[in-house]
């Protein structure tokens, strides 16, 4: 492996980035370990003793709520052989029994019972033999992220102007929090920056989605869904943001001509719940309506939360050529429920109809990348141009189809892959929390 | 082209839906043999239909106010989930149409299918319609790749015989809780 710091140039990428393995594991390491990783909703556990299991990088993960609704890490291993203690997608309990030798945690991580316990060194303290949690978790307007790196900013540092895009994105919602429904689960062979990139790029939608643009003409005719990527993307005011630590964001805002519910393609459902909002909320309809389709944003919160439409998307990296994408779907607190019927077909609209041919690149990507003569990725678009700007707070702004946003997370990737940090593992009630809103 | 310009999904619709996926719903029984024959003409002509790729003339044996659902939560209430998709009529014609722009990336080159129906069973639902449930597995082959879905369908027949018609189509995938590679032909 080269020095990393080669790899990563002002115009381009080498390709190793996305095709070895080592790189591979210490990204999983270095990233997935020293970055806020995004975990899971806050809705998803909602009562005491609650409980969901995830991955960070490729560990394995227990989120919990004790009986006092507070929230724990727990690393997914008995600290005595190793073997997982908790088998279930989610659900609720106050102990983790290991099926192996019958060890028993708290869903603190407290190690509560070890069966036969006679035998063990006199020394041998169960205090000692708790499951190893992260160090520090921390919430954002309901969302849940993780680090083990005790250096790291505190959440809503490492967050930075991102913070209030996640706040307009929960905002849409009356009651100003989102309830996470369920997933789609998509798995593609590809590496996992492969999908990190393309969501800030702007500049795919024109040609990777031609049949979804060429369909909707055709059958539907108008300003609908993505025609605002039909042609000249950057004559709209669409632009993109790189918005620092890795973070990105595309705003299709302003290429739309008309309101967010006029230019949302026809689902399933759409006129008798349109007529349902219409009958109960009379002038108050339109605005009940706006709240159904996506929020015409990507937000990126690096290095693994895609916030697009009405969804949270995980990148969940199975290894260097392999990456599940989880694609959480969000209904807005306090909203009519017909808003969020139509939410839920409007969530598989572009997923079904779009998503596959994203999907399809990422794999002919990494096709691609197997030609070990061929280096380099080119990232060039809009570096030096006069219609790139920098902000007071440090933000990147550029118009849609630069790709100022990849060059941003590189080089906050190339920052936590070289830095000395300490990744540790905390004992039970030595972790903190940090409520960052 | 067969695609309405409205949709014919109500509330109404919803509900015979989650009646259909309900896992609270008693066992009906063994399936009437008299119906099978007519029932299996149909399914095994719907899946020639499909791996023939012959999508409009397949969209044309479903009824207007059709769905297609392939659900992420075999036996949840559609309206408080997402799935992999639920088609009325007018998107089954998009999805159609998607395909024969020529630039559906995820289809070119095309996947080839072959697709097995078996354990066939079907009631009559008492309103004219048919129930039938039968076990499906469609194979695809696409680049390097053969990949197996492997489901347990329901359908509500409209009619049977020559003019046999399809009123709702269920894909339950036995890996809906899974991760699944996106597909893009219909299943």
């Amino acid at each position: 492996m080269d020095a990393l710091d080669t790899l990563i140039q002002p115009h381009r990428v080498h390709r190793s980035l996305y095709t070895d393995a080592d790189i591979f594991l210490s990204e999983m390491e270095r990233i997935f370990g020293g970055a806020w990783v995004y975990l899971a909703h806050e809705s998803q556990l909602p009562e005491p003793n609650d409980f969901i299991t995830t991955r960070m990088g490729l560990r394995p993960l227990i989120l919990t709520r004790d009986t006092e609704g507070g929230l724990h890490g727990l690393f997914n291993r008995c600290a005595h052989r190793a073997s997982t203690v908790c088998q279930s997608e989610c659900g609720s309990a106050r102990r983790f029994q290991c099926s192996y030798h019958g060890w028993t945690y708290s869903n603190r991580g407290e190690l509560v019972n070890v069966p036969f316990v006679e035998g063990y060194p006199p020394d041998f303290d169960k205090a000692d033999h708790g499951l190893a949690l992260l160090p520090r978790l921390g919430t954002y307007r309901g969302l849940i992220f993780g680090t083990l790196n005790l250096d790291a900013p505190s959440l809503a540092e490492w967050l930075g102007p991102a913070g209030p895009l996640v706040d307009e994105f929960v905002d849409r919602s009356p009651t100003g929090r989102i309830e996470v429904r369920n997933c789609q689960r998509m798995i593609y062979r590809g590496n996992w920056k492969l999908a990190w990139d393309n969501a800030g790029d702007g500049l795919h939608p024109t040609f990777a989605h031609r049949s979804f643009l060429v369909l909707n003409e055709r059958q539907h005719g108008g300003a609908r869904s993505l025609s605002q990527f039909k042609a000249s993307p950057d004559d709209t005011g669409m632009y993109g943001l790189d918005l620092g630590n890795g973070h990105m964001f595309v705003d299709q805002r302003p290429g739309l001509r008309q309101s967010f519910w006029e230019t949302q393609r026809p689902v399933p459902g759409r006129e008798w719940y349109a007529d349902r909002i219409s009958e109960r909320f009379g002038d108050d309809a339109a605005g009940m309506l706006e709240m159904a389709p996506g929020s015409m944003v990507n937000l990126s919160i690096f290095p693994n939360l895609l916030i697009k439409g009405n969804t949270l998307e995980t990148v969940d990296p199975v290894s260097v050529g392999e990456t599940r994408l989880h694609t959480w779907v969000v209904a807005a607190e306090g909203a009519p429920e017909e808003v969020n019927v139509l939410r839920m077909r409007i969530a598989e609209d572009f997923p079904s109809l779009g998503n596959p041919d994203d999907l399809e690149i990422f794999e002919r990507c990494q096709e691609g990348l197997a030609v070990p003569e061929v280096e380099w990725v080119d990232m060039s678009k809009g570096l030096g141009h006069e219609a790139e700007d920098v902000t007071a707070d440090g933000v990147r702004r550029g118009p849609v189809t630069h790709e100022g946003p990849m060059r941003g997370y590189l080089r906050a990737w190339l920052k936590l892959m070289t830095a000395d940090v300490r990744l540790t593992a905390a004992r039970s009630g030595e972790a903190s929390f940090e409520n960052a809103v | 082209m067969g695609a309405p310009s409205t949709s014919a999904l109500d509330d109404r619709l919803y509900q015979r839906l989650a009646d259909l996926v309900s896992a609270d719903s008693p066992d009906r029984g063994p399936g009437h043999t008299d119906l099978r024959p007519a029932v299996e003409q149909a399914l095994y002509h719907e899946a020639r239909l499909l791996d023939d790729r012959r999508y409009r003339t397949w969209l044309e044996r479903f009824t207007d106010d059709c769905v297609y659902w392939v659900p992420l939560d075999p036996v949840a209430d559609p309206r408080t989930k997402v799935s992999y998709l639920l088609d009325d009529r007018r998107r089954m014609a998009d999805r159609i149409g998607l395909l024969e722009t020529g630039w559906a990336h995820a289809q070119e080159p095309p996947s080839r299918t072959s697709r097995t129906v078996s354990n066939v069973e079907a009631w009559p639902t008492g309103d004219g319609d048919t129930l039938a449930r039968c076990s499906t597995v469609v194979w695809e082959h696409r680049k390097d790749r053969l990949t197996a879905f492997a489901s347990r369908n329901d359908y509500v027949l409209a009619s049977l015989g020559d003019g046999w018609a399809i009123r709702y189509k269920i894909v339950r995938l036995v890996d809906c809780a899974g991760d699944v590679r996106k597909f893009s032909f219909v299943l």
